[in-house]
């Protein structure tokens, strides 16, 4: 419980750089930016097109439901570069907390996965996992492992906020 | 019967389009050598950049694309809408413009870069609007099968579609001195065009524009090659926008310690982007 003071140093010869702050919040967002974009990716590329679980485009599928997965398409790459980006910079500052990013992807891609599973898939209903099958295993699949990762990524969370609670202001 | 006219070979109209783009590109080359000669850095890379969008440009416009009809169309589309606008803007055409032009030139492009007009076209949602629009109302309505039937009308819609894509890939990436945006709305553009180009090509793989009969293969083909493909300059636009922010956060980052540290280090020279 000896917290590491990390705060000064990277230079200790002057007061001023503001250098080594551990950016918590912003780490967090990084990481939720690239896990949305990384479930979105898995979800749309993989399970859409490579496998054709369901398809390129659903004819039963009504506007809404095309309209909505091709923003989240289109934001989806987006957010992982936009993510990447923010995670060289806060190298570059040495303020990356790396327990909050990795927090804040597997909240992001958990939190993702299960709104695509449950409100997507089952409320309302644009496409389901698969055709034809039963779908019970499938949608047990997708939607405990997002709550699996939702739950791993809070307690990263958690425990990212709690270790290093010296430096307050992270948000 | 794949007797076709407007694609295949090219007519006096595509031959103007490419002497445009090769004069372009003379002209940028001959602009770059003058600023060097004068003594200012301009990186060749930026040339490459602008050579390359010239060679897309001319290369859409004279060669046939390979495939059906629909998807040699949609590669020629890609090539000339968006990979070459891209590769334009990343050679900062208008930055050269205005360093080397005399000084009377100058003060006439600026007064029309600061123009109301052009204020408006280059707000980043006007632009990506302008560009997915223009899209929609080519594939969605009978406009694409006309164009095909009236060669001088599929020159109209070529050209437009390079322009509007120069038009959204200058303001997105606003490498060059137009009216300035900030990133969020740069970055809503740009998600907001990527979608309306994902839909489009997923409605084109259920249904053809109306008044065409393209194979189902090629249409889906086609389809696909515009969604992969906008994926692609996507992600390349997203990765310049990005840079950019973390160009200006790493000179953010610089003055801040620079503020704070007390040895006396000279400034750091001109970022790239001046």
């Amino acid at each position: 419980m000896v917290t590491p003071s990390r705060a000064p140093s990277p230079s200790r010869t002057t007061p001023g750089p503001v250098r080594g702050r551990p950016l918590r919040a912003r780490s967090v967002w990084s990481g939720v930016l690239i896990g949305v974009g990384i479930a979105a990716f898995v979800d749309e590329t993989v399970f859409h097109q490579l496998l054709h679980w369901h398809h390129f485009y659903d004819r039963s599928t009504p506007g809404v439901g095309l309209v909505s997965d091709g923003l989240f398409h289109a934001f989806g790459w987006f957010a992982v570069v936009i993510g990447l980006f923010m995670v060289a910079d806060l190298r570059h500052r040495a303020g990356l907390v790396g327990r909050a990013l990795a927090g804040g992807v597997l909240t992001g891609t958990g939190a993702f996965q299960l709104y695509d599973g449950t409100v997507q898939h089952k409320l309302m209903g644009l496409h389901q996992i698969r055709y034809h099958v039963d779908l019970t295993p499938y949608d047990l699949t997708w939607n405990i492992l997002a709550v699996v990762f939702l739950g791993v990524g809070v307690v990263l969370l958690r425990s990212a906020r709690s270790s290093k609670s010296l430096s307050a202001p992270g948000r | 019967m794949v007797h076709q006219h407007g694609a295949g070979q090219p007519g006096a109209l595509a031959l103007i389009v490419a002497g445009v783009a090769l004069c372009a590109e003379v002209a940028y080359g001959w602009a770059a050598a003058r600023l060097r000669r004068r003594g200012d850095r301009w990186p060749p890379l930026r040339d490459l950049w602008c050579a390359a969008g010239s060679a897309v440009v001319v290369a859409g416009a004279l060669f046939p694309f390979p495939g059906g009809p629909f998807t040699a169309h949609m590669a020629q589309h890609l090539a000339t809408g968006m990979v070459a606008p891209l590769l334009l803007v990343l050679g900062r055409p208008l930055t050269l413009a205005l360093r080397s032009l005399p000084p009377g030139g100058r003060r006439r492009l600026l007064a029309v870069l600061r123009s109301r007009p052009l204020s408006g076209l280059t707000n980043p949602l006007v632009a990506a609007a302008l560009d997915a629009g223009g899209l929609w109302l080519l594939y969605r309505t009978p406009l694409f099968a006309l164009a095909h039937e009236r060669p001088w009308l599929g020159c109209l819609v070529h050209a437009h579609v390079l322009v509007a894509g120069v038009l959204f890939s200058a303001v997105v990436c606003s490498l060059d001195p137009l009216p300035r945006h900030g990133m969020a709305v740069r970055s809503a553009g740009l998600v907001g065009a990527g979608a309306a180009h994902s839909v489009l090509s997923r409605t084109l793989y259920a249904a053809a524009p109306p008044g065409t009969g393209f194979a189902a293969g090629d249409l889906s083909a086609a389809a696909e090659l515009m969604y992969y493909g906008g994926d692609l300059v996507e992600i390349a636009l997203a990765v310049v926008v990005g840079l950019q922010w973390y160009a200006a956060s790493g000179r953010r980052l610089a003055r801040e310690n620079r503020r704070g540290a007390t040895d006396r280090r000279p400034p750091a020279s001109a970022p790239y982007r001046q």
